[in-house]
């Protein structure tokens, strides 16, 4: 009985519920927190469900989504000094766990009036796309963004240490993250995806889990980003220097298999994002040096690239919000690439070319919410279709429908492999 | 939309307080000279100001919602660009949430929204603007402004206490109101009510200053009410821990502060 812990905690929190929901008076009786009250803790209670509509052959379960998170958040301040804390604590149906997943535990403080550091977990996200990353080399949850659990979960926490310096002119930021932290990527756990080396989509058991670096100081990653704002125009110079953030390469090992790791990366990149006509314009160039396979001859390490980005965003209508993006990822030294590859059939193709559409509808109010955000590609014939509707009750009660329908021409691309993964899931949350 | 209703709006919603010295009553009859008085006297008392505000929205069901946040404003320029910072404490879904506003006289503000939970700073396309103020029936534009050259200024008459005006946009495309008219008090030169017209000539929105305080010297609004007359919601604010002349420093209205709120302005004032 896979799911009766889950049902266990769902009914207890029902049976607890209605005295919460009950408890909303009058609400200017609420004092404007006058008196110190010490830590205000916030964050919310969900209940979340998910359901592919194909079976996965390669996979047990038909449930994408099947969880419990209670979130806890607060922040202690001294002077200009804070500690902040986000967490939840979840029970996940799907693979049978208690979980606690630290989001935030940060120390930050002013070093002078122009430094800020933050130091310990923490979300980073820079760059100006949407939904689509160039220069934001932080990590993403790749599953939690194809289960539909909520859209902060895209972005992933990291051990970092955050150094800001708002220097007049330009501004600047400085991330070390000691130990490499990967994006959190498919391993056959809840999806199943395509292996190079098989040759065909798998859901390895035990998960398949890829190769990291050493947890050395030589393998930190750094990014650092220059920024400033002229008369309203956002300017950006980036670098990094660590490691592709999904496992992308291969490592022959002793035995006989080639297992997926993680290639070193170097990373320089320039964005501007601006006001134009009646919507906001945006731009992003990334150049991926890839550090082990300049030449483009290693078939184990992905080539270099060149990446680009240009969107655009506006409202057409009222309430209604739309943005369009057009990506182009070209493959350097193709040829050598083609020459060497181990499987031509599986090569990517030297230009990739994604558009995206961001479709957002709101009530007048902002009671509903319904959105549809399309990834496709037409040069990978692969495409992704992310509808939601999200009702906002009250202060306290919301419900998100949605689904994320994946497929492709070829179930080697990135969003072909998970044509088996489309979902429809729902979730209802209480925040408090 | 009208500068006016922005005028109005911004200044019953934030920091609203006269330009004039005396309170001694004016007696205009030029409605472009009105309209630059009131615009000056609800958006531009002092020259910068701090306010923590709380909104309950209640839709025609009676059903209540509340936001709560702190509003720091600097002006560039009487009269024109100005400076908007917005920290929001509840509800829980929004707190940490801030909204940075670079209101403009001559082109589009600038806007920027920080979501926490993401560490992402977006930006607002200036096209979106008379949408709900996160769920109020203040719109955005009621938060950040627009410039009075956008609408055409008729004066009306003057009561014993009030110039009334009315105001047509130049270009009606991207407005939902036919015309408004406002009630601007003769001494303090704070718009006091305006009534919102449609097409059919139904007035359809109103917003009223429920209550005024002298703070810093500055008739202020420390409370008003936004009624959606055809749905029968409404949005009623409150303002309080009003400062004004704070001495804002220009860097308190960057990117900085979005990530890294300024504590030592949000904070209340001890005395």
């Amino acid at each position: 009985m896979k799911y009766r812990v889950l049902l266990v905690l769902l009914a207890s929190w029902f049976l607890l519920a209605p005295s919460v929901l009950t408890a909303q008076e009058d609400l200017w009786e609420d004092d404007w927190g006058d008196q110190d009250e010490g830590l205000v803790w916030t964050g919310f209670v969900e209940a979340g469900f998910g359901t592919r509509w194909d079976a996965d052959p390669r996979l047990e379960d038909g449930e994408t989504l099947a969880e419990l998170t209670v979130r806890s958040e607060t922040e202690k301040q001294f002077g200009d000094r804070a500690i902040a804390w986000s967490g939840d604590l979840a029970y996940d149906a799907v693979e049978e766990e208690w979980r606690l997943a630290v989001r935030e535990l940060s120390f930050s403080t002013s070093l002078g009036p122009k430094v800020e550091l933050r130091l310990g977990r923490q979300v980073q996200t820079w760059g100006t796309g949407d939904l689509v990353f160039l220069n934001d080399l932080f990590p993403k949850d790749f599953v939690s963004f194809f289960a539909g659990r909520d859209d902060e979960y895209l972005k992933s926490p990291a051990d970092s240490v955050r150094l800001t310096a708002y220097l007049g002119k330009v501004n600047l930021d400085l991330v070390w993250t000691p130990v490499f932290t990967p994006d959190v990527y498919l391993t056959g756990e809840r999806f199943s995806f395509f292996s190079g080396p098989a040759g065909r989509l798998v859901a390895p058991r035990p998960p398949a889990a890829a190769i990291e670096p050493a947890r050395t100081f030589e393998q930190a990653e750094f990014a650092l980003r220059l920024f400033r704002t002229v008369r309203g125009r956002e300017l950006a110079l980036y670098g990094y220097h660590g490691f592709f953030k999904g496992p992308s390469a291969l490592l022959e090992t002793a035995s006989t298999s080639l297992l997926p790791t993680f290639a070193p990366l170097n990373s320089w990149g320039a964005s501007l994002r601006q006001s134009a006509g009646v919507g906001v314009l945006h731009a992003e160039l990334a150049y991926y040096d890839s550090i082990d396979d300049r030449d483009g001859d290693d078939p184990l390490v992905p080539n270099d690239q060149l990446r680009t980005l240009v969107g655009y965003e506006w409202e057409a209508r009222k309430g209604v919000t739309v943005g369009l993006q057009y990506a182009l990822d070209w493959t350097l030294d193709y040829r050598a690439l083609r020459r060497n590859s181990r499987d031509q059939r599986f090569d990517p193709d030297e230009v990739r070319h994604l558009l995206t559409n961001r479709l957002t509808y709101r009530s007048s109010l902002g009671r509903y919410t319904v959105s549809l955000f399309t990834f496709y590609s037409p040069s990978d014939q692969d495409y992704y279709f992310r509808p939601s509707l999200h009702y906002r009750h009250n202060d306290q009660w919301s419900l998100t429908l949605g689904a994320s329908v994946l497929g492709g021409q070829d179930p080697f691309t990135f969003f072909g492999q998970l044509e088996d993964a489309s979902n429809a899931y729902l979730r209802l949350r209480f925040s408090y | 939309m009208t500068r006016q209703r922005i005028l109005l709006t911004l200044g019953v919603l934030f920091l609203v307080g006269t330009g004039s010295s005396g309170l001694a009553q004016s007696n205009l009859e030029d409605a472009d000279a009105i309209v630059a008085r009131a615009n000056l006297a609800a958006y531009y008392a002092g020259a910068d100001g701090r306010s923590e505000v709380r909104m309950i929205i209640a839709d025609a069901q009676g059903r209540q919602q509340r936001r709560q946040f702190t509003v720091l404003r600097s002006d560039v320029e009487d009269g024109g660009d100005q400076k908007f910072l917005v920290s929001f404490s509840q509800p829980s879904d929004v707190r940490g949430t801030v909204f940075l506003v670079h209101k403009h006289a001559d082109r589009d503000d600038d806007r920027w929204l920080y979501l926490p939970g993401l560490d992402l700073v977006k930006r607002i396309s200036a096209g979106d603007k008379r949408t709900s103020f996160v769920g109020a029936h203040y719109f955005y534009e009621d938060v950040s402004g627009r410039s009075p050259s956008e609408d055409l200024h008729r004066f009306v008459e003057a009561t014993e206490t009030h110039y009334v005006l009315e105001h047509e946009p130049r270009e009606d495309a991207d407005v939902e109101f036919h015309r408004y008219v406002t009630w601007i008090d003769r001494s303090t030169f704070l718009p006091t009510k305006i009534e919102y017209h449609n097409e059919a000539g139904q007035i359809y929105r109103r917003v009223e200053v429920l209550a005024v305080e002298k703070i810093d010297g500055n008739p202020t609004v420390t409370a008003s009410r936004v009624s959606d007359l055809l749905s029968g919601g409404q949005t009623d604010m409150q303002f309080r821990y009003i400062k004004y002349d704070l001495g804002l420093p220009a860097e308190v209205f960057t990117e900085r502060s979005l990530r890294n709120p300024p504590r030592q302005w949000l904070q209340r004032p001890t005395d």
